[in-house]
C-alpha cells in the first residue's frame, strides 16, 4: 500500500484497560482529503478510537500512522491534528480571538499573520463580530462554530471531531450538517467524524466504520453499507426506519424461505441457498409495498402513523421478533386489525445465517 | 425591616426565630465586643473603674501612643513578614501539594487525608509539638539538619532573635498548608479535563499548560484561599502563645499577639484595642476583597 497518499493508516490497533479490550484489531487507512464516519451504539469504543489518533489514549498494540510516520508514542501535541470537542471545550478565560489564536501564539507566529489568518477563518465561519466576545456570550451554535474555527485556523494534517453536533437542536444540527460538509468540500481536510447518528454518517462521509464491542464490523462507502451489508448488525444499524426482521428457514427447493409458524409462508429469493438451513431474512420498511409484484408478506396491522407525507404502518407477522414496519410514501387507509399484504422484489430481500449472522 | 421580613418565602415565625438566634448569638458574642472595642480605642481607659462605659475621650491619642513606642516599627515589619511569608508559602505549598495529589498513583486520596491531620489540631498542640522540634538543645529539627550536614552548629530556634520569628513562621505555614491544600484541590477538579486536552493538541507542553489555562482557570479561587488565608494568618494567636510569646526582645512579635499583651498582661486597655481596631480594619480590607473575588466566582 502506497503510504504516503494515506494520511492515517491504523494496523492492528488494540486498546485495553487493564484486563477489559476495548479496541481490538482495528485496520482502517484514511486517504488524503477524505471524510470518514466512526459510527456505532454507545460504548462500541468510537470516541476511544478517535482519541488514539489524538494522542490522548495511549494504543495498547498495533500500529498508527500520520503521513507514513508511526506516531505510537509521539505526544499529542507533536501529531498536528486538531479535534472539536462534544462539550467544543472552548478557553472560558478567553475571547474568541484568543481561543481560536491560542495554538498560533504557542506556535510564535508572527502577528500579523495570526491576526490575518483569524481574519480569514472568522470570515468564513461568520464570526467576525464575535471575537471580542468571551464563550459563555455565545450560543451553542455559536460555541461550535468557534470550536470548528480553531481547529481550522491550525491547518493541521488531521480533523477529528468527536459527536461535534450532539449539543444542537435538531434544526441546527441539520445547518451545521450541511456547513462542515460544505467547508470540508472547500478544504479537503482529511478528516475523522465520530457519531452515533447514523443520519450523520451516511450524508457527510465518504466512509463509514461501522464498530461495535471495539471492533470493526463493516467498512466502506455509505451506499455500499446500506445495498450490501455485512452482518445482520450493519444491516440492522444503517437505515432508518431500522431493517425489519423475520425468523425463517430455507425451504427444501433451496430458492426460497419458509417462516410464520402455523401460518405458514414463503418468499423466493432468486438465488439458492443450503435448503433446511435457519437464516434472518431482512426487509427495508422503505421496500415495503402495499400494491406490486414480487414475493409478498402478510401480517395484521397493529399501528398506523401518518406524518402527511409518509405512513408508517406497524404489523404482526409470525417469526418476526418485533413488528415489521412499512415506510409507505403518502397517506394509506389502513385500520388496527386488518390483515394486509406487503410485496417486496426478490433483490431486495437480506438473508442472515441464524447463528453467524452473516449475509448469505 | 418588613423588607427583611419580606425575604422569608412564608413567616410562620419558625425561620425568623432560628435566624433570629444566630443573629442574637453573633451580636452578643461579636457585635458588641467589635463595638466596645473600637469604644476604647478612643477612651482614657482607667482600670480603677472598669464597669463604666463612659471614660474620657481621647481621640486619637492612643494611636498616636501605639505609634510612637519603640517596638512599632518591628511589630509593623514583623507582622508584615509574617502574613506575607506565611501566605506565599502556604499558598505555594499548597497548590504544588494540591496538583500532586490531583495525579492518579497509589494512596493518592489516602495521603492527601493524612495532610489534613495537621488542620484539625489546635493551634496550641500544634504550637507544643513544633516546640519541641525547633528545642535548641534536644529538638529534632537541629538533629537532622546537624546529621544531613546542612547545619554545622545548633540554632536556637525559639531563643535566636534573628530566627525565632521565622520558626513561627514555619510552624504557622505548616499548620495552614493544609487547609490552602484542600480549597486549592477542589478548585483544580473543577477545571474541566477536555481544556486540558484541548490545549494538549493545540500544542501546549506541560509548563505551557499550566500558564494558560490552570492558572488564570484559578484565579478567583486563588483569589478566596489568599484572603481566607491572610484573615486567618491575622488571627494566628495560640500558636504564637505556644512557642515564643513575642519575644525574645520583640523580636516575633506581631500585632495582634502586641494588642493581647498590651490589653492583658500590662492593662494598657486603650493602646491593646487601638492596635486591635488597626486589625480590624486590615481584616476587614481583606475580607471585602474575598467576598467580591467569590462573586467573580459565581459569575463565570
Amino acid at each position: 500500500m502506497d503510504q504516503a497518499t494515506h494520511r492515517i493508516q491504523i494496523e492492528n490497533l488494540s486498546k485495553a484497560y487493564g484486563p477489559v479490550q476495548v479496541l481490538k484489531d482495528i485496520n482502517i487507512s484514511v486517504p488524503e482529503g477524505r471524510f470518514v464516519a466512526l459510527i456505532g451504539p454507545s460504548g462500541c469504543g468510537k470516541s476511544t478510537l478517535l482519541r488514539t489518533i489524538a494522542g490522548l489514549e495511549k494504543i495498547t498494540g498495533g500500529t498508527l500512522r500520520i503521513d507514513g510516520q508511526i506516531v505510537n508514542d509521539m505526544p499529542p501535541r507533536k501529531r498536528d491534528v486538531a479535534m472539536v470537542f462534544q462539550s467544543y471545550a472552548l478557553y472560558p478565560h478567553m475571547n474568541i480571538e484568543k481561543n481560536m489564536s491560542y495554538s498560533l501564539r504557542l506556535k510564535r507566529s508572527a502577528p500579523e499573520a495570526i491576526r490575518q489568518s483569524i481574519a480569514g477563518v472568522a470570515e468564513t465561519l461568520g464570526l467576525g463580530h464575535l471575537l471580542e466576545r468571551m464563550p459563555r456570550q455565545l450560543s451553542g451554535g455559536q460555541r461550535q462554530r468557534v470550536a470548528m474555527g480553531r481547529a481550522i485556523v491550525r491547518n493541521p494534517k488531521v480533523f477529528l471531531f468527536d459527536e461535534p453536533l450532539s449539543n444542537l437542536d435538531a434544526a441546527l444540527r441539520v445547518h451545521m450538517r450541511a456547513e462542515i460538509r460544505k467547508l470540508h468540500h472547500r478544504l479537503h481536510a482529511t478528516s475523522v467524524y465520530v457519531t452515533h447518528d447514523q443520519i450523520e454518517a451516511m450524508t457527510m462521509a465518504d466512509h463509514v466504520v461501522v464498530l461495535r464491542a471495539g471492533q470493526v464490523e463493516q467498512q466502506g462507502a455509505p451506499l455500499a453499507l446500506y445495498e450490501k451489508p455485512a452482518n445482520k448488525f450493519v444491516a440492522g444499524f444503517i437505515g432508518s426506519p431500522a431493517m425489519n426482521f423475520i425468523e425463517g428457514v430455507v425451504g427444501p427447493d433451496a430458492q426460497c424461505v419458509l417462516f410464520g409458524g402455523a401460518a405458514r409462508q414463503q418468499v423466493e429469493l432468486g438465488r439458492a441457498l443450503p435448503p433446511g438451513q435457519p437464516v434472518w431474512i431482512g426487509l427495508r420498511p422503505e421496500h415495503l409495498r402495499l400494491q406490486g409484484e414480487g414475493q409478498s408478506v402478510q401480517g395484521v396491522v397493529d399501528s398506523v402513523e401518518s406524518t402527511g407525507s409518509m405512513t408508517f404502518i406497524a404489523l404482526n407477522v409470525d417469526g418476526a421478533p418485533q413488528p415489521l414496519l412499512v415506510a409507505h410514501p403518502g397517506t394509506v387507509t389502513a385500520a388496527m386489525g386488518d390483515v394486509l399484504k406487503l410485496y417486496i422484489a426478490p433483490q431486495q430481500i437480506h438473508v442472515f445465517d441464524k447463528t453467524t449472522e452473516l449475509a448469505l | 425591616m418588613n423588607k427583611l421580613l419580606s425575604r422569608f418565602p412564608r413567616e410562620n415565625g419558625f425561620e425568623i426565630t432560628l435566624a433570629g438566634f444566630a443573629l442574637l448569638y453573633l451580636l452578643l458574642f461579636a457585635g458588641l465586643p467589635l463595638l466596645y472595642n473600637i469604644v476604647l480605642s478612643f477612651q482614657q481607659v482607667d482600670l480603677m473603674e472598669p464597669a463604666t462605659l463612659l471614660r474620657p475621650f481621647a481621640g486619637l491619642a492612643n494611636y498616636r501612643d501605639v505609634f510612637s513606642r519603640p517596638e512599632a516599627g518591628q511589630v509593623l515589619s514583623n507582622t508584615l513578614q509574617f502574613v506575607g511569608l506565611s501566605l506565599l508559602f502556604q499558598v505555594v505549598i499548597g497548590f504544588l501539594l494540591a496538583m500532586l495529589f490531583l495525579q492518579d498513583f497509589p494512596l493518592a486520596t489516602f495521603m492527601r487525608g493524612l495532610f489534613l491531620a495537621g488542620w484539625i489540631m489546635p493551634g496550641l498542640v500544634v504550637g507544643v509539638i513544633w516546640k519541641l522540634l525547633f528545642a535548641g538543645d534536644y529538638g529534632v529539627l537541629n538533629h537532622v539538619l546537624t546529621q544531613m550536614g546542612i547545619l554545622h552548629s545548633k540554632i536556637f530556634w525559639l531563643s535566636d532573635p534573628q530566627w525565632s520569628l521565622y520558626a513561627v513562621i514555619i510552624a504557622n505555614v505548616w499548620l495552614g498548608v493544609p487547609f490552602n491544600m484542600l480549597l486549592l484541590s477542589v478548585g483544580l477538579a473543577a477545571i474541566p479535563a477536555d481544556l486540558y486536552e484541548a490545549a494538549e493538541l493545540d500544542g501546549a507542553n506541560a509548563w505551557q499548560r499550566f500558564w494558560g489555562i490552570t492558572l488564570p482557570m484559578m484565579k478567583s479561587t486563588l483569589g478566596a484561599v489568599v484572603s481566607l488565608g491572610a484573615i486567618m494568618t491575622m488571627q494566628q494567636f495560640d500558636l504564637l502563645a505556644a512557642l515564643t510569646q513575642g519575644g525574645p526582645a520583640n523580636s516575633s512579635q506581631v500585632a495582634q499577639y502586641w494588642s493581647w499583651q498590651l490589653s492583658l498582661q500590662t492593662f494598657e486597655v486603650s493602646a491593646g484595642s487601638a492596635v486591635a481596631t488597626l486589625m480590624m480594619v486590615l481584616v476587614l480590607i481583606v475580607a471585602v476583597i474575598y467576598v467580591r473575588s467569590t462573586r467573580n466566582e459565581r459569575m463565570v
